[in-house]
């Protein structure tokens, strides 16, 4: 065998083997290629027997080009081998019947009660606003609740309020508002103070489609030097911008509350419709949102901080309010009655 | 606060339309909770009979109507009204006519020329809503009849919704003083004669100058009481009033239109000829008009003549002082009563008036004067007789506090930019004492705005009258220090967040609760608040326990369909120590029924019981350390005596779990379904939570576990405790963990005994175990069961 014969032959197996492993039909007709072609007696390891007669320097060629070829066939075949064994399992799996428009099982998944949601929704933008959560008792003495609120005893703005009083020798309420944390904050800390309290509150309001006789609030109080109206204005309009998007817009109307002068009802142009007008706003274009107002003198007086150095604002929010209106819930009742079919919902 | 627009009128030139007006007093911060319009806002419509009905030529649901209009004239319109029909009598609008603003042109429609229109009831603005067709008016009027005349002039009565710090709006004088500043309009005080009197009026004392400040009075001798001129009983009437008398009637139009409140005396029921302004006596009783007796406490101010007490001053009087048919002699009284003084009284027998609502808001105590002569006026105008001279007891004048300020600190309040010619616009208005002259400026309230005391309150009036739009919106600029939230609020979260990744829904509920709860979950009621005036029997109390409120959920629930029930509240809870009120946060959940909320195809239900509920509390608590689960050695009453385990930290029992007792279900009307609950308090689970607490975390076991399953047979009797406390004690050079994987009593075991299976996993942090390592420990395992427990290999 001369090299050039040995190197035909090389291609003549190259070609053969190529095109019968291309037409292998299954794992088995691989295998018998394989023997045939590699095994001991195969067409290649025959070839490569002859190689012993050459000389070294034909040995030097004839070699590495039967090796390569080796490994070549052994490549084609190790991948139609793969081909085989994947198709075996891919035709098994093609063979499953399982019906997957069938319903899931059931997994027990809890649900936040909706007014968490909302009150979540409003302490996560206000903490963001650099607001410190701050709590109060919600059974309070007259004094936070009232008097250093700028709330006297014989006014009828106290009247106002529906108080629950509490049988016993102190003169003790269910706090009517939030506020109270204002006192109660106020009187420990000095400014700069920026909270937020959110919470319960209590009226003597009897339970039907918009009362509850407990219902949540979220105070905010900002205490600090040259803190104005207008800082209200701004933070106020941060914070609904991040309940209803940045498109959210504010207005202001005068109003009238003890604790703040002055005094302001919060309007927020109605997310429903844009402020053209519709249901919800009652044609309006505006939602009344809260009450706001720069902190009363009297109020930072009682509670020990120097109204004619330090300044601040004040707002309260309804927690109820907002989630009505927010998540379509007609009756504030609803909030109250835990019905499953409701609760799951959010 | 009712004002009527023709009323406001009298005292302020206005041509606004009431829309206008309300957003005008509206941007001022009174609220308009409704506009009522009355009248006729329209000319030139006459009374007209329809004589024949025709088809439009070029339209199938337009007519054209000949109508007859009296006189032997007749015209003829296009109509497209339903309910057009011969010989009905309509109001026709003739080309000319005026409807509110608009006035009527002729018109072409479709071709066909219409010189007037049959109007509806809303095109007359008689109705709001839209009308169905025209307006069929009484066959009986005479053709040519003017329509206006049967509705009487437009008016407007608006509702204003009055702050309480604004006392001097609860009049239309006071309206009008607004409207005037807002709009630099004059306001035209009513004309009096002020009438000086002949003669003496009463003798008057005031025991109580604090509570009474000012009394005047006058008597009026010879009057003829009658029945009020139409034109009073109409404004009254849109106030809300029961017209009664002149009388009667003059004190309350003076009312309501200045602000200042009057109270006739009939004079033959004021003895000894003096009126005495004094406190009353403890337990003197007294009977109001009405015929209600009060029995009164030394706060009660009260008007008395020499012998007996009157009225209750400022609020109202007594039942036998009053206007009578044939009263001929009156003393009148106006007067400013001190308003926490009356609002003291108001509270005590929650009895008010419109008299007593102005008096503790506070009256303009100056107005006082024009009032009487007011007054005078129309009494001697409507019912005649003599006046005498007036009694005027006002030992100390009221002088308002005068507001030294600058424009900047007004600037500086609101954070705006007000030019200081537009505050000193404004500011003028509001006071006839207002100086700009230097640096500083001082400003001194009327006296019928008593709620203008310093600089934050002109701040507000500036920024009323400049408009809230002016304020701008700055840079949120605040950053302070970090802080943590309380820890109850973290806490309760914590737990909230744990449940309901276990498949709990959150409650809310009210916090009251009845003694029938409170005893039922063996709370005595003195431990807890108790609330004076609750609203209903059974919200007697802040609740000091949550499950009765979660029970409550559960029965709803059954009732609303739902039975497989997994449901949790966390908030406080209020308890009354020594008198003192304690709140704290617990958690509590109920669960009932499957775990599945309903049934599927794929397994079965898993009922709720209490291994799981068990495991659900270790899972809640495994990363607080020195929480032990032991079994209540006395559960209490509301759970059942033999399934109950105290929750346990640091020695002290934080709450229980278990199954609820069969007459608390009962109780709550929950039928035919065992519920599982847990409540625990947070305090002192606080102590253990840190919001920055990061725990290190623990090797994991590099080298792999070799598992063996261990049974063995014991005594039914042998708690479970006691065979881990013997695994636990067992001495080994290995490292070992359980867990239970089966528990057998019954066929294969002899009677009364128990198997018990473990999955063993020993391990070595030094690598991995060889068998007889693994074996020898194995048996020292079984010998300790043995010897401990007596327990068997199974």
């Amino acid at each position: 065998m001369t090299i050039n014969e040995f190197k035909s032959a090389c291609s003549a197996i190259e070609q053969e083997y190529k095109t019968k492993i291309g037409q292998a039909a299954d794992s088995a007709a691989v295998e018998e290629l394989r023997v045939a072609a590699l095994g001991r007696k195969g067409a290649l390891t025959e070839l490569l027997k002859g190689l012993k007669d050459f000389s070294i320097e034909e040995k030097k060629e004839a070699g590495p080009l039967g090796n390569a070829l080796k490994a070549k066939l052994a490549a084609a075949l190790d991948e139609k081998t793969e081909f085989f064994a994947a198709k075996e399992i891919n035709d098994e799996l093609n063979k499953v019947t399982l019906d997957l428009t069938l319903p899931g099982y059931p997994v027990a998944k809890g649900h936040r009660h909706p007014l968490s949601v909302a009150q979540d929704r409003m302490t996560t933008i206000l903490s963001r606003l650099g607001f410190e959560w701050a709590e109060g008792p919600w059974v309070e003495d007259e004094k936070h609740n009232f008097d250093l609120l700028n709330i006297p005893l014989h006014h009828p703005a106290r009247d106002a309020q529906d108080t629950f009083f509490v049988d016993s020798k102190m003169p003790l309420v269910l706090r009517t508002h939030t506020s109270n944390v204002q006192s109660r904050y106020m009187e420990k800390h000095k400014p700069p103070l920026r909270i937020m309290a959110p919470g319960r509150v209590f009226r003597n309001d009897s339970l039907d489609a918009t009362h509850s006789p407990v219902f949540h609030q979220i105070e905010g109080l900002y205490v600090d030097k040259n803190v104005s109206l207008a800082d209200l204005k701004s933070d106020l309009s941060a914070f609904m911008k991040g309940l209803f998007g940045n498109k959210a817009e504010i207005r202001f109307r005068p109003s009238f509350f003890p604790f703040t002068e002055p005094s302001v009802e919060v309007d927020v142009k109605c997310v429903f419709c844009q402020g053209k007008g519709c249901n919800v706003c009652k044609g309006s274009g505006w939602i009344e949102m809260l009450g706001a107002g720069v902190v009363h003198p009297n109020v930072l007086r009682n509670c020990g901080i120097d109204p004619e150095v330090y300044s601040g604002y004040a707002f309260g929010m309804g927690v109820e309010r907002l989630a009505m209106m927010m998540l379509n819930i007609k009756d504030i009742r609803t909030f109250y009655e835990n019905d499953l079919r409701v609760l799951k919902q959010f | 606060m009712k004002i009527l627009y023709s009323w406001l009128k009298d005292f302020i030139d206005l041509d606004l339309t009431p829309e206008e007006l309300v957003k005008k007093l509206t941007d001022l911060g009174i609220e308009v909770a409704s506009v009522e319009t009355t009248g006729a806002d329209f000319e030139g419509v006459h009374v007209a009979q329809i004589i024949k009905i025709e088809d439009h030529p070029d339209s199938d649901h337009l007519h054209l109507v000949t109508l007859d209009l009296g006189g032997g004239k007749t015209q003829r319109v296009v109509c497209g009204a339903p309910n057009v029909a011969v010989g009905q009598k309509v109001p026709l609008a003739r080309v000319g006519a005026r409807l509110g603003k608009t006035v009527l042109k002729a018109a072409v429609i479709r071709g066909v020329e219409s010189e007037g229109m049959i109007c509806s009831s809303d095109e007359l603005g008689l109705t709001q809503t839209r009308a169905r067709g025209i307006m069929v008016l009484d066959e009986n009027l005479p053709l040519g009849t003017d329509v206006s005349s049967l509705y009487g002039k437009p008016d407007s009565l608006f509702d204003l919704e009055i702050t309480s710090n604004r006392p001097d709006l609860l009049s239309h004088l006071g309206v009008a003083r607004e409207l005037g500043a807002l709009l630099n309009k004059p306001v035209k005080l009513p004309e009096v004669k002020n009438v000086k009197g002949e003669g003496k009026a009463l003798e008057v004392e005031i025991q109580n100058p604090q509570g009474c400040p000012r009394y005047t009075g006058r008597i009026i001798r010879g009057v003829k009481n009658a029945e009020s001129p139409e034109w009073m009983k109409q404004r009254l009437a849109a106030m809300g009033l029961n017209p009664k008398n002149a009388l009667v009637d003059v004190t309350n139009y003076v009312m309501f239109e200045l602000g200042n409140p009057l109270h006739a005396f009939d004079l033959r029921e004021v003895e000894g000829g003096k009126i005495i302004v004094r406190n009353a006596q403890e337990g003197e009783k007294f009977t109001v008009l009405g015929g209600r007796e009060l029995t009164l406490n030394a706060n009660c101010l009260m008007i008395a003549d020499a012998h007996k007490a009157t009225a209750l001053a400022g609020i109202m009087g007594g039942l036998d002082s009053g206007i009578k048919d044939d009263t001929q002699d009156i003393f009148i009284e106006a007067a400013y009563f001190d308003a926490p003084t009356v609002n003291k009284t108001v509270k005590k027998f929650a009895i008010s008036s419109d008299s007593s609502q102005r008096f503790e808001r506070g009256t303009d105590i100056e107005g006082v004067t024009l009032a009487m002569q007011r007054a005078t006026d129309l009494f001697l105008q409507l019912c005649g007789g003599t006046a005498s001279e007036v009694v005027d007891v006002y030992p100390t004048r009221y002088e308002s506090p005068v507001v030294t300020f600058t424009p900047a600190e007004i600037n500086a309040i609101l954070g705006a930019q007000i030019p200081e010619e537009r505050l000193k616009e404004i500011f003028s208005r509001l006071a006839a004492e207002f100086h700009a002259d230097g640096e500083k400026w001082t400003f001194k309230a009327p006296t019928h705005r008593r709620d203008l005391n310093h600089k934050w309150d002109l701040a507000e009036e500036a920024a009323r009258f400049a408009g809230y739009d002016m304020i701008p919106v700055s840079e949120t600029k605040a950053s302070l220090a970090f802080a943590d939230n309380p820890k109850g609020i973290d806490v309760g979260k914590k737990y909230a967040a744990a449940l309901i990744g276990a498949g709990f829904c959150e409650c809310k509920n009210i916090d009251f609760l009845g003694e029938k709860e409170l005893k039922a979950f063996g709370v005595d009621p003195k431990f807890c608040i108790k609330i004076k005036n609750a609203l209903a029997q059974g919200w007697d109390y802040m609740r000091p326990v949550l499950l009765p409120a979660l029970l409550k959920n559960v029965e709803s629930n059954f009732r609303f369909g739902n039975h497989n029930l997994a449901l949790f509240e966390t908030t406080k809870t209020f308890q009354s120590i020594k008198g003192f009120p304690v709140e704290g946060y617990a958690v509590a959940g109920v669960l009932t029924g499957t775990l599945e909320q309903e049934k599927f195809f794929g397994g079965a239900l898993r009922p709720v019981d209490f291994y799981w509920l068990k495991g659900l509390m270790e899972a809640l608590f495994a990363d607080v350390e020195g929480v032990t689960l032991v079994p209540s050695k006395t559960a209490p009453v509301y759970m059942h005596p033999k399934i109950c385990m105290d929750i346990v930290f640091g020695g002290k029992v934080i709450g229980v779990f278990g199954k609820v007792h069969p007459l608390t279900l009962k109780t709550f009307g929950i039928k035919a379904q065992d519920v599982w609950a847990f409540e625990f308090t947070t305090k002192l689970l606080e102590k253990a939570f840190s919001a920055q607490d990061f725990k290190p975390a623990k090797d994991v076991a590099v080298f792999p576990p070799s598992l063996r399953d261990l049974s063995v047979v014991l005594d039914e009797t042998v708690p479970y405790a006691a065979v881990t406390s013997a695994l636990d004690k067992t001495p080994l050079d290995v490292d070992m963990t359980y867990h239970l994987i089966d528990l057998y009593q019954g066929e294969h075991l002899p009677q009364g005994k128990k198997s018990v299976t473990f999955s063993l996993a020993f391990s070595s942090p030094k690598g991995t175990l060889k068998d007889k390592e693994v074996d020898a420990a194995f048996n020292r395992i079984v010998e300790q069961l043995h010897t401990q427990v007596g327990a068997e290999l199974r």
